[in-house]
């Protein structure tokens, strides 16, 4: 796919392009192309902040944040709940830039829907980083075990990987949140990555099957170099760009995964919430009070593309000649 | 092949068991299964529960209830939901609304989504390119339930409501030109000049293209009336001319064209006929039309016979599908009426009690496919247009392509017959994996629009803790899985001839 | 792209089947190798068909213009054989990829390329194709992945009649039938119906040829014919090369790296060096007595069969081809030329007739090369120094 830009010909192109790149590191040179990656970028910053307004504003864990109202405080509804948030300058015929007493409304009993959203944005992040966490470790391990063993321990591997591709993501996500959901956001999330892994697992085999025959593994094999050094040492720091991007995109399905189960009532339950479970809850007042279905909306879309940049960006970085394919 | 099939058959049969004991016993563990009678106040509720007890073998260890769950499926029985009913007709049921629903979306997903991807990969780091790249990811992003929700305001309510007075406002039909200019601009290759030039021509079709629509209140009364569906069909053989045979040539052309007005000019010879067919007729008439259209492609053919038998043979159909589209617009008025001006439906499958001809009960159909296809369909389009996207600059570096272009083909082929018969080996493959995940994918668009469903099937089954109906869903949708990699497998070794024999 | 931008895939010197071809360099009168020698066919006439001029190509790319070919210049006369040989990014390939029409799109073009008199960089893009396939056809380095893997031989041969001609595809499907007899594929008939699969790599290319001799064209440009191919295949192939071109009157440019090849085959050599042409003239005349240190250093990077003589040393170029991104100033060569001098590295020699005639050179020093013994002694090794 770089044929366009780059590479005039077979001939050509790989002495220019290796001349001039070779005083670069591995890791400078995708730092450098994950920068020019404008989007991935942007996806960076709007994560960040997402992750920093989520946690500082209402305060996590006992620590408190600079917002002042709770997401489990009732009060009066002002103005029917509208929101106070106001962008658009006044010589726009706007109000003029303003927070106000409650920036994304009020929900039906008065609860103020700016801290209900970041409570549920917390949440969401919460399960969707444990997910990718959980299900990578457990991918990696198992794929790499499968890939580099391979005999009986890698049928039995990926034997149990088909037993689990076998049964579609979200039905078995929602056996586990339906059983799970009401223990917290932690241990959902949890679970959800240990029964997650398989795509991953069968991803990083494919690759650890290529990389076994690489000559470089003959050399240390041939040198008597243990399997665990050659997994550690020789293997897996080739397929770290691999598993980085599958992770990053597991994260971002995983967002979308809980906001689905959430809004199917199996996932994050009742007094907490997460941003699915706010908009299932809500998804009546569409007509009348449009803000509490438009917020926490807005929140998992920003969330979910913004790691899809990212990892788009970070694809591009490790291995920019991989086609770009989402399966 | 039939070794390697068979080897597979077997090793995919005891996945599933497997795969059966863990479904079986975590949807057991989810939850208490006589929860809901716990706090039933009626007189009669030790009796009920004692009752579902029994029905659900519960005072039965987990692993006996699946073994006689086993026993009973070996013997074809899916044996009967907690409150008795049976969960095979339950399953028939919830499968034919599901498969309504999905192959509708799926179709349509493959058939937009391969070629946006493809004009999106022939034309590289174009503003249409990048606009398709950014509309994915959003795609990707987005929430299918509040997708959904949003269709359900927007394109069902208030749509309908427009329906009364189907003005467009001034702005809209401004904002819409703008949108077919860019479309046009971005689509064209070449210097500014000419990209502006193209942006130009969108700007005022579009313009003037709506601006009839709203004047005339088209979207009142549509259809396409004789003249307008003989344009149509012969810029569809142009169309159709220009990708299958070139227009080199004049014989496929002339073949094409010849399609387009007899397609026409019989469906006012028709007419009858057409009135209230049945899908028998139509498939009829279909027929029909190959076989005229395939005459027409031999006799005018001349030395590029092969190909005017194509263009001729696809412009035949495409003019059906025209007229047929014509005739359900000319149904819209009366159907619309009759359902009370609200056509966008939001709920279930059909209108209860609606009846009407063959045209009313497909827009009955239609009305309410349309949401949740659209629902569905976002995010396949979106995966269906990256994956040929990528699938198709791939190829296009292959040197075999190179080759093609060497020897003086022309740039139609090249791209048709050399690049995309191999781009779609892969996309194949995507099509059969994802339509077996579509049949129990589709969970939270049914949930939404109210679909009976396999969706429900399961979401039902699992909130009332009962496995009879889930596992029912699994068998299906697992047994879909395994037999959709077979095809795709299958598929794969008719497409490239380097797997036919190894 | 098949292959990683880092890894050249040019072989190296001590690749066993450079070693096995080369051989006939050091004497090119007696060939075992191949058996027909390009003195049996017929001789080249006066009649210019193809003419470049002063033709570069440029690629931006992110890292800055790579300047692909920087002036190349050469005319190609009925049915002779134009050897163009340089390593890899020396432009020789991207010359005639530009010459074929088939560049990316953001390749920028200048310069002139003459067919018969008419300018091909300004034709239209129909009449060009016209000219792809039928007058100038080509033959690719990899058969393997040159045959598109889901058509049959038989199709994708007919296809490149059916492209420029209008005739019943059984009359197609004959000629195609017609040319795999030529090109020596046995079961001619039957093998139309064979995928590329089922074809070894020497059938491929051999099909591969077939297919660019199918419509007689006037000029193929082979393009490493047999670089991806096994040793014992690469002489059959050659001379088959050959006698298509004498069977169909064509000319043939062909780009290799292999010095070997080009002294068995073509009349005349042109050798590349960073996109330019450095030296010009008759093949004997280049390889005997070179005027360019770039050549007489090719000539010494080969191993040779002949055990004793003096030229049995390996004398290799050292260091790398500069970066066609920042060309150094003065002659590329400079940084690794044993004959550099200030002049060299301040201003870039032009490509200027040296003491014989219709024999080239881009070098400020031909004249010490002229008067050295043996031209390969500049690049003598230190351990050959001490020795």
């Amino acid at each position: 796919m770089t044929l366009n830009a780059q590479a005039p010909g077979p001939d050509t192109a790989p002495d220019a392009q290796g001349l001039t790149i070779t005083a670069r590191t591995q890791g400078q040179m995708v730092r450098r192309r994950f920068f020019r990656h404008r989007a991935a970028l942007a996806g960076m910053i709007i994560l960040g902040f997402v992750v920093v307004l989520a946690f500082s504003s209402i305060g996590f864990a006992g620590i408190p944040g600079w917002w002042d109202k709770s997401y489990l405080d009732t009060g009066a509804l002002v103005n029917q709940g509208k929101p106070t948030l106001s962008l658009v300058p006044e010589f726009l015929g706007g109000d003029g830039f303003r927070i106000g007493e409650h920036p994304f409304g009020q929900d039906d009993i008065g609860i103020d829907y700016f801290a209900l959203t970041m409570r549920g944005a917390q949440q969401s992040l919460i399960i969707a980083f444990l997910v990718g966490i959980v299900a990578t470790a457990v991918g990696t391990v198992v794929g790499a075990a499968a890939g580099y063993f391979r005999g009986a321990a890698e049928a039995t591997l990926m034997r149990l990987t088909d037993v689990m591709i076998t049964i579609p993501v979200l039905i078995i996500a929602a056996v586990i949140g339906r059983m799970m959901g009401d223990s917290g956001a932690v241990v959902l999330g949890l679970f959800l990555g240990l029964v997650l892994w398989p795509t991953l697992g069968r991803l990083v085999r494919g690759e650890f099957l290529s990389l076994r025959e690489k000559e470089f593994v003959e050399a240390a094999r041939a040198v008597g170099t243990s399997a665990k050094r050659i997994i550690f040492r020789h293997i897996l720091p080739n397929t770290v760009g691999v598993i980085i991007v599958a992770a990053t995109l597991s994260v971002a399905n995983a967002v979308l995964l809980e906001s689905a189960l959430s809004f199917l009532g199996l996932g994050v339950q009742a007094p907490d919430t997460s941003l699915g479970q706010l908009i299932s809850r809500y998804r009546s007042a569409m007509v009348t009070r449009p803000w509490l279905f438009w917020w926490p909306g807005l929140f998992i879309i920003l969330i979910a593309l913004s790691i899809n940049f990212i990892g788009d960006g970070l694809r591009d970085a490790f291995d920019p000649r991989q086609t770009r394919v989402r399966a | 092949m039939i070794v390697f099939i068979a080897r597979r058959l077997v090793i995919s049969f005891f996945v599933l068991l497997a795969a059966t004991v863990i479904m079986f016993v975590l949807t057991a563990l989810s939850g208490d299964p006589l929860e809901d009678l716990r706090q039933d106040a009626s007189p009669n509720k030790a009796a009920k529960i004692a009752d579902r007890t029994e029905r659900m073998q519960l005072d039965e260890p987990i692993p006996v209830r699946y073994l006689s769950w086993l026993g009973n499926i070996v013997r074809g029985d899916l044996g009967v939901n907690r409150d008795g009913h049976d969960v095979a007709t339950m399953l028939g049921e919830a499968l034919s609304a599901t498969l309504q629903l999905v192959i509708a979306a799926t179709v349509m997903a493959i058939i937009i989504g391969v070629i946006i991807g493809i004009i999106s990969a022939l034309r590289q780091y174009s503003g249409f390119d990048y606009t398709v790249t950014f509309a994915a990811f959003v795609c990707f992003s987005l929430p299918i339930f509040w997708i959904a929700v949003m269709l359900k305001q927007y394109m069902a309510i208030e749509f309908n409501n427009w329906l009364k007075d189907p003005a467009i406002p001034p702005t809209v039909i401004g904002a819409l030109a703008l949108l077919s200019g860019l479309v046009f601009g971005a689509l064209t290759v070449g210097d500014r000049r000419r990209r502006l030039i193209s942006f130009a021509v969108g700007l005022a079709v579009g313009g003037a293209l709506f601006a009839f629509l709203s004047a005339t209140r088209w979207f009142a009364d549509p259809g396409f009336g004789l003249p307008l569906t003989l344009a149509i069909a012969l810029a569809g053989a142009v169309g159709l001319t220009v990708l299958s045979a070139g227009l080199r040539q004049r014989g496929p052309l002339y073949a094409a064209l010849a399609a387009a007005v007899i397609g026409a000019a019989s469906s006012e010879v028709l007419g009858p006929l057409l009135a209230d067919p049945s899908w028998l007729e139509i498939a009829g008439l279909a027929l029909l039309t190959v076989a005229v259209c395939a005459g027409l492609g031999y006799g005018i053919g001349g030395l590029q016979r092969r190909q005017a038998i194509t263009a001729a043979v696809l412009t035949g159909l495409f003019t059906g599908g025209v007229v047929f589209v014509d005739r359900m617009l000319q149904a819209f008025n009366g159907y619309s009426a009759a359902v009370r001006g609200r056509p966008i439906s939001t709920i279930g499958a059909r209108t209860p009690n609606f009846e009407g001809d063959f045209w009313q009960m497909n827009l009955d159909t239609a009305g309410h496919l349309l949401l949740p296809t659209m629902a569905l369909i976002l995010i396949s389009l979106a995966t269906y247009t990256r994956y040929s996207r990528a699938s198709m600059l791939e190829v296009m570096n292959q040197d075999y392509v190179r080759t093609a272009r060497a020897k003086g083909l022309p740039e139609r082929t090249v791209v048709v017959k050399h690049a995309f018969r191999n781009g779609l080996i892969p996309i194949t493959t995507l099509m059969a994996v994802d339509f077996a995940g579509v049949i129990g994918g589709a969970v939270v668009t049914e949930n939404v629009f109210g679909w009976q469903g396999m969706g429900n099937l399961f979401i039902d089954g699992l909130r009332e803790v009962d496995p009879a109906p889930v596992m029912a869903f699994f068998i299906v949708t697992g047994t879909a899985i395994v037999v959709f990699n077979m095809i795709a497998d299958i598929l794969y070794a008719y497409l490239d001839p380097r797997i036919r024999l190894s | 792209m098949t292959t990683s931008p880092n890894v050249p895939i040019e072989p190296r010197v001590d690749d066993p089947h450079t070693f096995e071809l080369s051989s006939h360099v050091t004497d090119s009168a007696e060939d075992v190798h191949v058996g027909l020698t390009l003195d049996a066919v017929r001789p080249p006439s006066e009649e210019e068909i193809l003419k470049v001029e002063n033709l570069t190509v440029e690629f931006p790319t992110e890292d800055g213009v790579v300047h692909a070919v920087r002036g190349v210049s050469y005319t190609l006369r009925e049915r002779e054989v134009l050897g163009i040989v340089g390593e890899s990014g020396s432009g020789k390939s991207v010359s005639s990829l530009a010459v074929m029409g088939l560049l990316p799109r953001s390749a920028r073009i200048k310069g002139r390329i003459l067919f018969r008199g008419d300018d091909m960089l300004k034709m239209s893009a129909r009449k060009q194709r016209g000219l792809r396939g039928r007058k100038i056809a080509m033959v690719f380095q990899d058969p393997m992945t040159a045959l598109n893997p889901v058509y049959t031989i038989g199709d994708q041969l007919a296809e490149a009649v059916l492209a420029h001609e209008l005739m019943p595809r059984k009359t197609a499907l004959a000629r195609a039938k017609e040319m795999l007899d030529l090109v020596g594929i046995p079961q001619a008939e039957a093998r139309l119906r064979s995928y590329p699969h089922e074809f070894s790599g020497g059938m491929r290319q051999r099909a591969m040829i077939a297919m660019a001799v199918i419509n007689n064209p006037d000029v193929i440009i082979a393009d490493e014919p047999t670089t991806a191919l096994d040793v014992t295949v690469q002489a059959q192939i050659l001379e088959k090369l050959l006698e298509v071109k004498d069977a169909v009157n064509a000319a043939i440019v062909l780009i290799t790296h292999d010095l070997g090849v080009i002294a068995g085959m073509a009349h005349r050599v042109l050798v590349m060096y960073a996109g330019r042409p450095v030296e010009l003239g008759d093949t004997d005349p280049v390889f005997e007595e070179p005027r360019m240190p770039y050549t007489a250093g090719l000539l010494g990077s080969i191993p040779s069969l002949d055990k004793g003589s003096g030229s049995a040393r390996l004398r290799p170029i050292k260091g790398t081809p500069p970066s066609l991104i920042n060309l150094p100033t003065g002659c590329p060569f400079s940084p690794r030329c044993p004959l550099a001098t200030d002049v060299c590295r301040s201003s870039e020699p032009p490509l200027a007739e040296t003491d014989s005639g219709g024999h080239y050179a881009a070098c400020h020093h031909w004249d010490r090369l002229a008067a050295a013994e043996d031209p390969t002694e500049f690049f003598r090794t230190e351990s050959e120094t001490v020795a």
